[in-house]
C-alpha cells in the first residue's frame, strides 16, 4: 500500500512537472531552430544545429526589430520595479494602518480592499483607461505603473495586514512607552521585523506585473512604453508568423520571472500562505 | 490578543486617504502629455515601419511627421475597440479590416474617408474600395489587396502525370485524389480546420467557387440548404478530411501555419484558399521554402469554369477621436497612391521595399509593377484582383465577428467529427438568423 502511494504520489509530480515543462522546454528548443527546421517532419527533439542566431537577431544590431526588443526590456524592467516598489510602500503603510490603528470603517474599508481582488481584471480596464486618459497619463510610465499599483494593492496589502497582524504588538507598545512616534514604531520596529513579508510581496507583485499584457497593450500607444510581454505579441506578422523568433522572444520573456522564481521560491510560498490565512 | 493602538484623527484620514486613492490608481503626479508638434501623426497598424526612406520624402513634401506603431493583429483590434469604447484618442490612422467594417461603421468609430479623400474618384482604380463601404460611408481606404487565391505545386501535379490543370471544382477533387492515389504526396490538400478566422475565409471562398454567397442582402444565411453552395462547400471541406486527402493533423493548422509547413515544404499540393502573395513572400523565398519556383496561382475552380477571387484587403482609417483627421488623411492619400503601393511591393529596389506587403489595392500600382516585371505572377494577380469579389457583396454585417466565430467552431467540430456538417450548417445557420434579426 505503501508503495502504491509513493508511486501513485510520484507519478503525480512527474505529471504535473512535464504539463508545466515540456511547453517551456519546447518553446526553448524552437528558439535555437531556423523557421526550416522548425517545419521539418518528425520535428527536431532537439536543435539539429544550436546556435545564437535568433538570439543576436532579436538582442543585437542596429535594425527595427533589435531596437524595438530592447527599448521594451528597459521599459517592462523600469514598470515592474516602479510598480512594485510603489505597491510595497503603500500596502505596508495601508496594512499597518488595518493592522494596528483603530478608526471608524477600519473593517468596512479592509473588506472593501480584498473585495477589489474578486473583480475581473477586464472588469476596470475601460474606466482605467478613462481615467488615465482624463489625467493625461495614457502612454506614460506613469499611467501603466498606477494601473499596476491599483491592481497588485490589495493582494499585497492583505499578505502584508495577515503578516503584520501575527507580529506581537507588545513590541510595538514598548517603543511607544520609550517614546517612539507613530511613524518611528512603524520605520523601526515594524518595518524590520516585516521584511520577509515584504520580500514575498516585492516579489509576488513584480511577477504578477511583468506578467501584464492587456493593460499595457491599452495603456501604452508606442515603444515608449511598450514592455516586452507586448512586443513579444507584436513579432507576430499579419500573414507570416516567425515562429523562431516568436519562441525566442519568448524565452527572453520568460527567463526573468524564470530566474526570480528559482531564487525566490522560499519567499513566494511564505507570501502566498500569509495572503491565503488569517 | 492584539490590542489597536489609538491614532489621531489626522492619521487616520490620511492612511484612509492613502489606501483609498492608491487602490484607484488615481494620482495628479505627471505633467500633461501634449504631441511635440500639431502635425505629427500616429500611426498604428498590424505592419512593421514603412521604409525610413519613404517616410522621410513624406514628412519633406508635407510636414507631417509619422510616429508608426506595430502591434499583431488581434492585439490591435482589442485596443481600438478599447479607445474607441473609452471615447479616447489612440491614433490618427489604423487598421480597417475588411471583416470589420460593418461594426465599425455601424459604432462611428471610424470617420468617413468620403470627407477627406475623393473616394468617388479611387473607385474605378481600387476594385476592393466597395468592401469598405457600409450605409453610403467609405470607412477605410484598402491598402493591401489581399484576396484569396488558389495556389498549386504544379510540380507534384506533373508528376502525378497531370499537365492540364484543373478548371473546374470537379476536376481540381479528381486531380487532388490522383495525387493521392499516385501517392506524391500523402496529402494533397491544405485546409487550415484549427477554430480561427482562416477557416471562415477558407469556407467563404469555397461557396464563392461553388457558385453561391454566404448572406443574402438582409443578412439571413444562404447556405442551410442542402442544394446551397455553402453546404455543398462545408461538406466537401469536411469531405477532404474524412477521405483523406487533407492531414488528419490540420484540425489544430491555422492558415498561415499550413502555408508555413505543408505547403511551403512541398508536403501539400495545393491550398484552394491562398494569400495573394504568397508565391513571391513565400513559396519562391529559399530560407523558408522547398518549393521554390514550383508553386503557381490558379485561377479559383469553380462549378463550371473560373470563380471569382474573394477579397480580404487589409484597409487604413482616422478614427473618430484622431487628433490629426486632416493629416492623417493626407498620409492615407499618399500611403495608398498607386506609384508608392509599388514602390512598397518593390517596384524601385529594396530600400523602398516595405517588408511583408503583398500587393497593391490599386490597378494603376500592379501596372507598374508589372511593366516593371517586379511582381511574380503579376498578370494573373492582375485579373484576379479586376475580377475579385466582395466576401458580403452588401457589406460585412455589423455582426460580423460572432458569425464568423460561429463559422469556424462549428466546421472546426464538423471536421473533428464532433459533429455532422448538417449539424454545423444548422448552428451557422441559427446563428446568421438570430444576428440578423438584430435578437
Amino acid at each position: 500500500m505503501k508503495f502504491r502511494n509513493k508511486g501513485f504520489r510520484r507519478f503525480g509530480v512527474g505529471f504535473i512537472l512535464s504539463w508545466s515543462l515540456i511547453p517551456i522546454y519546447w518553446v526553448i528548443n524552437t528558439s535555437f531552430q531556423t523557421d526550416a527546421q522548425i517545419s521539418d517532419t518528425p520535428s527536431h527533439l532537439l536543435p539539429p544545429t544550436p546556435g545564437w542566431a535568433n538570439y543576436k537577431a532579436l538582442l543585437i544590431g542596429d535594425g527595427e526589430l533589435p531596437s524595438l526588443v530592447r527599448r521594451s526590456v528597459i521599459n517592462i524592467f523600469i514598470e515592474c520595479i516602479a510598480a512594485t516598489a510603489i505597491t510595497v510602500i503603500l500596502a505596508s503603510l495601508a496594512a499597518y494602518a488595518f493592522a494596528r490603528m483603530e478608526f471608524k470603517g477600519r473593517k468596512f474599508f479592509l473588506f472593501v480592499v480584498v473585495m477589489t481582488m474578486a473583480f475581473p481584471t477586464y472588469t476596470t480596464l475601460i474606466p482605467m483607461y478613462r481615467i488615465m486618459a482624463m489625467l493625461h497619463l495614457v502612454n506614460t510610465y506613469l499611467g501603466i505603473i498606477l494601473c499596476y499599483v491599483s491592481g497588485f494593492l490589495p493582494l499585497a496589502t492583505w499578505i502584508l495586514f495577515s503578516y503584520m497582524q501575527s507580529l506581537p504588538a507588545a513590541i510595538e507598545e514598548a517603543g511607544s512607552v520609550d517614546g517612539a512616534s507613530r511613524m518611528q514604531v512603524f520605520r523601526l520596529i515594524v518595518l524590520p521585523l516585516t521584511m520577509p513579508a515584504i520580500a514575498s510581496t516585492a516579489v509576488i507583485t513584480f511577477l504578477f506585473a511583468w506578467a501584464q499584457f492587456i493593460f499595457p497593450l491599452v495603456l501604452a500607444s508606442d515603444q515608449s512604453t511598450q514592455p516586452l510581454t507586448v512586443i513579444v505579441a507584436a513579432i507576430q506578422g499579419r500573414h507570416v508568423v516567425p515562429y523562431s523568433l516568436l519562441s525566442t522572444a519568448g524565452v527572453i520573456a520568460l527567463s526573468v520571472p524564470a530566474v526570480i522564481a528559482l531564487l525566490t521560491n522560499r519567499f513566494i510560498v511564505s507570501g502566498l500562505i500569509n495572503g491565503s490565512v488569517k | 490578543m492584539l490590542q489597536a493602538i489609538k491614532v489621531s484623527k489626522g492619521t487616520k484620514g490620511a492612511a484612509i486617504a492613502l489606501s483609498v486613492a492608491s487602490a484607484l490608481g488615481v494620482s495628479s503626479l505627471g505633467a500633461p502629455a501634449k504631441a511635440a508638434t500639431p502635425v505629427t501623426i500616429s500611426v498604428v497598424l498590424a505592419a512593421p515601419p514603412l521604409p525610413a526612406a519613404m517616410l522621410a520624402e513624406f514628412t519633406k513634401a508635407t510636414g507631417i511627421t509619422v510616429k508608426w506603431t506595430q502591434l499583431d493583429w488581434d492585439s490591435l483590434q482589442t485596443k481600438i475597440a478599447a479607445a474607441a469604447t473609452a471615447n479616447t484618442y489612440f491614433a490618427d490612422a489604423t487598421d480597417v479590416d475588411w471583416s470589420r467594417v460593418g461594426q465599425l461603421g455601424k459604432l462611428n468609430w471610424f470617420l468617413p474617408m468620403e470627407k477627406y479623400i475623393d473616394t468617388k474618384a479611387l473607385a474605378a482604380d481600387m476594385p476592393q474600395l466597395s468592401s469598405f463601404s457600409k450605409n453610403g460611408h467609405v470607412v477605410g481606404i484598402p491598402y493591401d489587396a489581399s484576396f484569396m487565391v488558389t495556389t498549386v505545386n504544379k510540380v507534384l501535379f506533373a508528376k502525378a502525370g497531370i499537365t492540364k490543370l484543373p478548371t473546374t471544382i470537379d476536376q481540381y477533387t479528381k486531380d487532388l485524389n490522383t495525387i493521392k492515389a499516385k501517392n506524391i504526396v500523402q496529402y494533397p490538400l491544405n485546409i487550415p480546420f484549427a477554430a480561427a478566422e482562416g477557416l471562415s475565409t477558407y469556407w467563404y471562398e469555397t461557396t464563392g467557387a461553388f457558385g453561391g454567397n454566404i448572406l443574402d442582402a438582409t443578412g439571413k444565411p444562404l447556405f442551410t440548404d442542402p442544394k446551397s453552395a455553402g453546404y455543398k462547400a462545408a461538406a466537401w471541406m469536411v469531405n477532404a478530411v474524412k477521405t483523406g486527402l487533407v492531414p488528419p493533423g490540420n484540425i489544430n493548422v491555422a492558415d498561415s501555419q499550413g502555408q508555413q509547413t505543408l505547403m511551403a515544404k512541398g508536403k501539400s499540393a495545393s491550398t484552394f484558399s491562398d494569400y495573394s502573395g504568397n508565391v513571391g513572400s513565400l513559396y519562391d523565398v529559399p530560407a523558408s521554402s522547398s518549393v521554390v519556383h514550383q508553386v503557381q496561382y490558379l485561377a479559383t475552380p469553380g462549378v463550371t469554369g473560373t470563380a471569382a477571387n474573394l477579397g480580404n484587403p487589409d484597409g487604413i482609417g482616422i478614427p473618430a477621436k484622431a487628433k490629426n483627421p486632416e493629416a492623417a488623411a493626407k498620409f492615407i492619400s499618399w500611403f495608398t497612391d498607386g506609384k508608392n503601393m509599388a514602390d512598397f511591393a518593390g517596384a524601385n529596389g529594396i530600400s523602398r521595399t516595405w517588408v511583408g506587403y503583398f500587393f497593391p489595392s490599386r490597378l494603376s500600382g500592379i501596372a507598374i509593377l508589372n511593366k516593371k516585371g517586379s511582381i511574380i505572377g503579376g498578370d494573373v494577380l492582375a485579373g484576379m484582383l479586376t475580377n475579385s469579389a466582395a466576401v458580403f457583396p452588401q457589406g460585412a454585417p455589423a455582426w460580423y465577428p460572432e458569425f464568423s466565430s460561429a463559422v469556424y467552431t462549428n466546421l472546426h467540430a464538423a471536421a473533428a467529427g464532433t459533429m455532422t456538417v448538417e449539424a454545423a450548417i444548422k448552428a451557422m445557420g441559427a446563428v446568421a438568423t438570430k444576428l440578423s434579426s438584430g435578437k
